[in-house]
């Protein structure tokens, strides 16, 4: 059934390394425990039997911002709480992914007013964004695979940081001296 | 002539006031004629009272800012016995004619007399132009300390003697009050054609405070010699965003101070900029897990100023809506409660939103949507039941009620839920009244008190059913009342299925319901009727009005300021959870750190309806 039923025994598989990575990350991407709307009501439902996120790896809902892969920005973010969502993403490790679940988190809407920031975009970068008011949750397990896709195509460069960026951590200074290259 | 195969129309659709002779904008109303309570009033203080009589059918009370106090607390100690304050709001008169450059804003208090089932509304004009000060009622109901900071928050008003008067929705260095009528709706007017490189992008984000703009303060009371614990924003256990301030002696909880408006989406100020019938769509995201409940409260507020008769089958589905909705959301309060304070949650997570897949599959079968369902309109419900529905929806209620002893089974029992509830989260009687704490939180300290039964709308003076209560006042308690009510909920769904009336399924005023689309081709009048509805809505008399409905956590109100015009004036929620929140301090002082978690979820709180 599986790969290893097709193996011989000791045999070798070849593939590159960038490959493999990415494999392993897009079927092991760990969300972070993290809802704030009506939209979180549907991440949750994603969660439970009938949908059954585990399907594709993610049923790890991670507590703590260090251990999480991926933020679902589920709802309205308000002024108040947007601060709190760039500490929370700040804290995430590399590689880390975005997705804006909803039209509230997606571009503020129906909520065009004083207390809503019009999209989450406006403070932590989003890979990608889930239609919807508030979206199902097939919708949203379709958003993750989108995402996985994106995963799938990713280089390692991409977590290379030059000495120049603004904000670039030390370790990568470190890794970029000795040029290796840091995957994270 | 009749074209097509529709009938031509000949009833007269001039059913709503006339509103022709008013200018609009107008003020509301002062009340007139009066009800035994309004004369024992009215008697009792003489010229201290300003007016006194009623606005519709509800009892209104003026009195001057320096009597308020000496009124409520007759009230309460009395015979009228009013023992109980439900909300206080605010109202911003400056922009309505003949403003008077004095009194810009004037409160407004509900109380509500459980023995009773009486109500009565305190209207409170204040003097000193923008600068206002009211009397805080903080000492004749610890409840006002919320609400009050809430209006001083959003209104600008001051208090005098409040116990903290700090901000409690907006950041703390929040420039203005937002529900001032000389503050804008704000939000951002983005052309789509904007891209990152347009030098207008650089704009958008000014509204985002920084973070250091909002300093961490210690809370009044709290004495740093012991542990400052911060729960939250982001926290498993919050339910939401809602951050606590706690301040611990070891693992025991000294003080608890909850910090809210992290969900803060400005509902009250986008009401007042949308037409009454689109402001049902709003409802649903306030508490998004009952959201047929929130329908059905706004939709009656208005129907209310309207005098709106509501055909017997539309009244008997949105009871049928509104039962499913409290069974729905009161599973979704089990299984994060049980997952939150038990070993066996999540098994009982994954059984009990198996339950709420299938009643959301029902609502889908109505309306189309799972959670926002907007199903519930002014004048009726959005469209008839389905065929399958009928038969789909019995099956849901002979499969129900040996889940719910499923669930019992799984939980009621076991040690762990048995002494993490019982003694957990003590309200006592006296307090529950005080604080005006509502749905089960109330009726599990004792007091029996439901608003279907007590002040019955909607037809549910028609059905059957018992309101449990306990007299623990524990987490315990709380947890049987919620899974009796399930029962009695599938009880009044049974009920109403098999009297199901026929009949039209909304009213056919058309002032109010657009006409069918058929007669559109036909009836010119029809046609302006359409035109009119879907341009500029309908126009709803001036005046006061609210109505509260019991739903799933408590009573849920809407307060609505006519000013005869197109859009509310004013329109302001009570939404239980906020004032149930207020409980959590007394609840948790003296317990674990843990047992918070355990309140939280006893309270049962949706962040979207206490920060609104």
């Amino acid at each position: 059934m599986g790969l290893e039923s097709n193996l011989k025994e000791g045999s070798l598989v070849t593939a590159r390394l960038e490959d493999l990575v990415n494999w392993a990350r897009r079927n092991s991407t760990w969300p972070l425990l993290f809802g704030l709307a009506c939209c979180a009501m549907e991440m949750i439902a994603a969660g439970t039997a009938r949908h059954d996120i585990a399907r594709y790896g993610s049923e790890l809902f991670r507590a703590t911002p260090r251990q999480a892969d991926l933020i679902i920005v589920s709802g309205r973010v308000s002024n108040k709480m947007a601060p709190v969502i760039r500490r929370l993403h700040d804290q995430m490790l590399e590689p880390k992914w975005v997705i804006a679940m909803g039209i509230c988190a997606s571009a503020g809407g129906p909520f065009n007013n004083y207390a809503i920031v019009q999209g989450v975009d406006k403070i932590i970068p989003v890979d990608v964004y889930v239609p919807g008011c508030p979206p199902r949750p097939e919708a949203l397990l379709y958003g993750m695979e989108l995402l996985r896709q994106k995963q799938s195509g990713e280089h390692f460069s991409k977590y290379v940081f030059t000495p120049e960026q603004p904000g670039a951590p030390a370790e990568a200074e470190q890794a970029m001296a000795g040029l290796v290259p840091r995957i994270g | 002539m009749p074209l097509l195969n529709v009938s031509p129309v000949d009833r007269l659709y001039e059913t709503l006031p006339n509103l022709d002779d008013i200018n609009i904008p107008a003020r509301a109303p002062q009340p007139d004629g009066a009800t035994e309570d309004t004369q024992t009033i009215a008697a009792a203080f003489g010229d201290r009272i300003l007016a006194a009589g009623l606005q519709r059918d509800l009892p209104f009370v003026h009195v001057a800012p320096a009597d308020l106090r000496d009124l409520v607390t007759w009230l309460r100690d009395g015979e009228l016995a009013y023992t109980t304050l439900i909300d206080i709001t605010s109202v911003d008169l400056s922009e309505l004619p003949d403003p008077d450059p004095d009194v810009r804003f004037q409160t407004i208090y509900l109380l509500r007399s459980l023995a009773r089932h009486k109500a009565l509304f305190i209207v409170c004009p204040l003097p000193g132009g923008e600068d206002a000060e009211a009397p805080s009622l903080a000492r004749q109901f610890p409840g006002a300390i919320w609400p009050e900071r809430e209006v001083m928050d959003l209104m600008g008003i001051r208090f005098a003697d409040h116990p903290d008067p700090r901000r409690i929705l907006m950041p703390t260095a929040w420039p203005n009050h937002p529900l001032r009528k000389d503050v804008p709706l704000g939000g951002e007017d983005v052309p789509f054609s904007l891209t990152w490189d347009h030098p207008e992008f650089d704009a958008l984000g000014d509204q985002i405070l920084d973070p250091e703009s909002l300093p961490p303060d210690l809370p009044p009371g709290m004495n740093r010699q012991n542990m400052i614990l911060n729960m939250g924003p982001h926290h498993p256990s919050t339910h939401g965003v809602l951050r606590l301030v706690v301040e611990l002696d070891g693992e025991r909880v000294v003080n608890v101070d909850p910090d809210l408006g992290y969900l803060h989406s400005g509902f009250e100020k986008t009401g007042e900029h949308r037409r009454y019938k689109d402001f049902v769509y709003y409802t649903d995201r306030m508490d998004y897990l009952s959201a047929m409940n929130n329908n059905l409260g706004y939709v009656l507020a208005v129907e209310g100023m309207l005098d709106l008769e509501i055909p017997a089958r539309a009244q008997a589905i949105r009871v049928i809506m509104s039962e499913m909705q409290r069974i729905a959301s009161h599973l979704f309060w089990l299984s994060t409660h049980v997952l939150d304070i038990s070993g066996n949650g999540m098994s009982l997570l994954m059984y009990a939103t198996r339950e709420r897949e299938r009643i959301l599959d029902l609502f889908e079968m109505v309306c189309g949507a799972r959670l926002t369902t907007s199903y519930i309109r002014i004048g009726g419900v959005w469209k008839d039941l389905p065929e399958a529905f009928l038969g789909a929806l019995s099956e849901f209620c002979d499969l129900f009620p040996g889940r719910i002893d499923e669930y019992r089974d799984l939980v009621k029992d076991s040690p762990i839920w048995r002494t993490r509830l019982e003694g957990i989260g003590m309200v006592s009687r006296e307090d529950a009244l005080a604080m005006g704490l509502t749905g089960p939180m109330l009726r599990g300290s004792g007091v029996d008190w439901d608003l279907r039964r007590d002040q019955p709308y909607s037809g549910y003076e028609q059905y059957e059913f018992d309101v449990p209560t306990s007299n623990r006042g524990d987490g315990f308690g709380r947890y049987e009342i919620r899974m009796e009510e399930m029962r009695q909920s599938i009880r009044i769904i049974r009920q109403a299925l098999d009297r199901l009336p026929d009949g039209p399924y909304r009213s056919d005023d058309r002032k109010v319901n657009p006409p069918p689309r058929t007669e559109l081709d036909v009836s010119m009048e029809s046609l302006i009727h359409h035109f009119k509805l879907f341009t500029e809505g309908f126009k709803v008399p001036p005046g006061m009005y609210y109505h509260g409905i019991e739903a799933s956590k408590g009573e849920l109100g809407f307060f609505i300021y006519s000013d005869g015009s197109g859009k509310p004036y004013r329109l302001h929620v009570r939404g239980p959870s906020f004032n149930n929140l207020y409980a959590i301090s007394g609840m948790s002082r003296g317990l674990m750190l843990s047992d918070i978690i355990t309140n939280i979820g006893s309270i049962d709180i949706v962040l979207g309806e206490v920060d609104r």
